[in-house]
């Protein structure tokens, strides 16, 4: 370990350096909560199919199912709609705009879950039950739309800053042999971009597996499979809606507090690989010189 | 390709934005047409005769001490990352770890906010245990803010206060830091923002349904907006009338927070002359 | 009279917001001959060029007046394609900017999206412009690899064969070799001695020693007027301006 040479150094390294303790720390402590799960259920936690308290059954499946559907489903909406938008915001929209835009996008994005929760169970959830006369609206479907309406602002601001990006002699190289705008965006701007906009889904696709709130109020909560399991039309249960609904009752270090736990462990994995490939693409293949599209 | 082809190409681009705008635009009618149905005088009024008095100061105390406990810390970081830090192996993992702290699900903060401050600290469910909670949330934001703010200092402004003699840490803590400051409040702001609705992190560790008054002790737990609407609607079913005020107030709090962060962005970048000065 | 103006510039003015850049600009410029413009900094020079392949329009807030006629049509007519002129009209730029391709791939560029050609025709297409620039052989056998892997003069003569691709008639350049130097700088001035002979080349040059010996004539600007034009040797050794004389005096610029 390196010593700093003088007092200061050494107390703003400390400073620095408590997010590598508060992870390390996170990862232990989570760890140690599941490990009565882990001894006892082994893969079961994953791969059991029945997840019942009552039964003191701990099968993961179909929740970490769940949260996939919900999240897949979120981003085939999103991703497509956020990333025409900001191309257009980015070379239709008269670049005067571009400040306000980005100041309400962030708005948007700083709005908190349990709002959109609230307006999820309010006003979605009806409006889905009665287009698809279903008893209650709280489905796969819903979470994904209103995940989708969460990711949205993020989507579109990172994706405007990625093609923003690309270096403008490019675009002037490309117009000069008479190429349309819609050209040079679809030959050399979108191209460059490829890599800051699969970095940006990547990141998404974390935050939006960890995302509780608001998928809890609108998801409909049943541990189970759809069937079939494509049907976005039945209700699921994500794995952070079962943490923040069964924790208020599990006993302390019963199997089912350690399940979750285990849970929890398992999402912190998946966000923790998802961030790091996120950033390993950034760091890897900046916009510009090196880069062969 | 042809101008009409094109015009063409634009036009269908531009549906995907018109769907995102009405999404919005929706949401927000939304939101204000619920303002009809909230009586004002609830802001003041006790929970314990239907009012949000308590909510809305304990929201506001655990926003204030989350922010108290991570702004120090989170700057601190900052200026060893900006100034000191030599480039290596080890400042590349504190740079992930920060990225990966940021990147961790809030409930998963929660869970460990539990078991760590709650139980193994012996905080119990109280509004200190939430301070540290969701300072583990505000540190990643305030330090990037922070960051980014120092390094918009020009060094020549530090050099010239070390070529008259200073020490690094006082050239430092006396130029850079207060030039960088705008940068840093605003980033501190934003974190505040980030936890003022949040509800998964707090969800354990620091909230219950009601309290008889106000916390007096950071030992205490404490009511707040979001936990309130959260619980109200998901194990009480309550109808939206009734909760409508307290989304509409923990809506304005957010708001007004981020607001307050763009705004004072763009007033010091207009004050930030060394910027517009090339050199 | 014969005209062979390839362009005729008449009473062209271009405002930048309030900015009058380039004020009531006239004259003509010949076919198949290669016209320098030059100028101390700022008097117009790209703004003119870019003012012929209607580049000037990208940026906010440009306005333009004046008529530019090249082949006997206004280029800046309402029904004129903007962008099948820009295929007859190829630009080199100051730095040079080879997309993030591969040689191949930006000799290709501009027939793939102007549909010229594909498969064998477009592999002829691309060998043709790059023996023309007399870069073939340098690249022959690494048509695949990064364009950033050539030097930088091969790079600028790659922008060049790039430009060339799509059959252009006219040919500007924007002080092309400013970026390079000497040895590749002569290559290129070579290159366009050889070019002249079939395009028309309007190139910006801040070099005096440059236009004498690549130009046939020269157009003199200062603070975005016209002040002098004509064939090279009259313009240098008798200069009619005051201005001119002192500018190729090197007295100012």
């Amino acid at each position: 370990m390196h010593l700093r040479s003088q007092p200061i150094e050494f107390v703003l390294f400390l400073c620095a350096s408590l997010s590598v303790v508060a992870l390390i720390l996170m990862l232990l402590f989570v760890v140690m909560e599941g490990s009565l799960a882990f001894t006892r259920l082994g893969t079961q936690l994953i791969l059991g199919l029945r997840w019942e308290t009552n039964s003191d059954l701990y099968g993961g499946f179909p929740l970490i199912y769940g949260s996939l559907m919900v999240v897949s489903g979120a981003f085939l909406i999103a991703v497509p709609l956020g990333v025409c938008t900001s191309i257009f915001i980015a070379e239709v929209l008269p670049f005067q705009l571009r400040d306000s835009i980005k100041s309400v996008l962030e708005l948007l994005a700083s709005i908190p879950s349990v709002i959109y929760g609230f307006i999820g169970v309010t006003f979605l959830t009806p409006l889905v039950a009665s287009i698809f006369g279903l008893q209650s609206g709280a489905t796969a479907l819903t979470a994904s739309l209103i995940l989708a309406i969460m990711a949205l602002p993020t989507i579109v601001g990172v994706s405007g800053e990625t093609i923003s990006a690309v270096p403008s002699e490019y675009k002037e190289a490309a117009f000069a042999l008479g190429a349309s705008r819609w050209q040079t965006i679809r030959n050399v701007v979108l191209p460059l971009s490829k890599s800051g906009m699969l970095a940006s889904v990547m990141l998404g696709f974390g935050r939006a597996i960890g995302e509780t709130v608001a998928v809890l109020m609108v998801a409909g909560n049943v541990a189970m499979v759809p069937t079939p399991p494509w049907n976005y039309l039945a209700p699921v249960y994500p794995v952070t809606a079962v943490i923040a609904m069964q924790m208020g009752e599990a006993a302390v270090g019963s199997l089912e507090y350690s399940a979750l736990f285990g849970l929890g462990l398992i999402l912190f994995i998946i966000t923790f690989i998802v961030n790091t490939i996120a950033d390993a693409i950034v760091r890897r293949r900046p916009v510009g010189r090196d880069v062969q599209i | 390709m042809s101008k009409q082809t094109e015009k063409v190409i634009f036009a269908i681009l531009g549906v995907p934005m018109l769907i995102c705008m009405l999404i919005f635009l929706w949401i927000l009618s939304l939101l204000l047409t619920g303002i009809g149905t909230v009586r004002w005088e609830l802001f003041t009024m006790s929970a314990l005769r239907g009012g949000m008095l308590e909510m809305i100061v304990g929201t506001i105390y655990l926003l204030l001490g989350a922010a108290a406990v991570a702004s120090p810390i989170g700057v601190l970081a900052a200026i060893y990352l900006v100034e000191y830090a030599p480039s290596g192996r080890l400042t590349r993992i504190i740079d992930q770890a920060i990225n990966n702290l940021a990147g961790v699900p809030s409930i998963v903060i929660g869970l460990f906010g539990y078991t760590f401050f709650c139980r193994h600290l012996g905080l119990g469910v109280s509004l200190a245990a939430g301070w540290l909670t969701l300072a583990l949330m505000i540190l990643p934001i305030v330090i990037r803010g922070s960051e980014e703010a120092l390094r918009m200092v020009p060094a020549s402004f530090k050099e010239a206060s070390l070529a008259l003699g200073a020490t690094k840490w006082k050239a430092i803590s006396s130029i850079t830091l207060p030039a960088a400051a705008p940068g840093v409040v605003t980033s501190v702001i934003l974190g505040m923002a980030r936890v003022a609705g949040e509800t998964a992190a707090i969800l354990f560790t620091s909230c219950v349904l009601i309290t008889r008054g106000l916390p007096k002790t950071p030992f205490e737990p404490v009511m707040t907006l979001s936990y309130n609407l959260f619980v109200q609607i998901v194990a009480l079913g309550a109808p939206a009338q009734r909760v409508f005020g307290i989304a509409l107030v923990l809506f304005m709090i957010v708001t007004s927070l981020s607001l307050s962060a763009i705004l004072l962005r763009i007033h010091y970048r207009r004050r930030q002359t060394w910027l517009r000065m090339k050199g | 009279m014969v005209n062979d103006a390839k362009v005729d510039i008449r009473k062209l003015n271009v405002w930048f917001g309030d900015n009058h850049v380039l004020k009531d600009i006239s004259f003509k410029i010949r076919e198949n001959a290669v016209t320098a413009i030059m100028g101390p900094s700022g008097c117009g020079k790209t703004t003119l060029i870019r003012a012929i392949n209607r580049m000037n329009e990208l940026i906010y807030g440009c306005r333009t007046s004046g008529e530019v006629y090249i082949n006997g049509h206004n280029i800046y007519d309402g029904n004129v394609n903007v962008y099948e002129l820009r295929r007859k009209i190829g630009m080199v730029f100051q730095k040079p900017n080879p997309f993030p391709k591969s040689i191949y791939e930006n000799v290709a560029f501009g027939p793939r999206i102007h549909k010229m050609a594909n498969g064998r025709e477009l592999d002829e297409i691309v060998e043709r412009s790059l023996r023309e620039v007399a870069l073939w052989d340098e690249v022959k056998d690494r048509l695949h690899d990064s364009a950033f892997n050539l030097s930088g003069g091969q790079q600028q003569r790659l922008c060049i064969a790039r430009a060339l691709a799509v059959r252009p008639e006219i040919i500007l350049m924007d002080e092309p070799c400013s970026a390079l130097d000497p040895v590749a700088t002569a290559k290129i001035e070579a290159l366009i001695r050889r070019l002249s002979k079939r395009y028309t080349v309007i190139i910006v040059t801040h070099n005096l020693q440059q236009a004498t010996r690549v130009s046939d004539f020269v157009a003199f600007l200062y603070e975005g007027r016209l002040i002098e034009y004509g064939d090279t040797k009259s313009v240098f050794e008798h200069p009619r301006s005051e201005l001119t004389r002192n500018y190729i005096a090197g007295k100012f610029g």
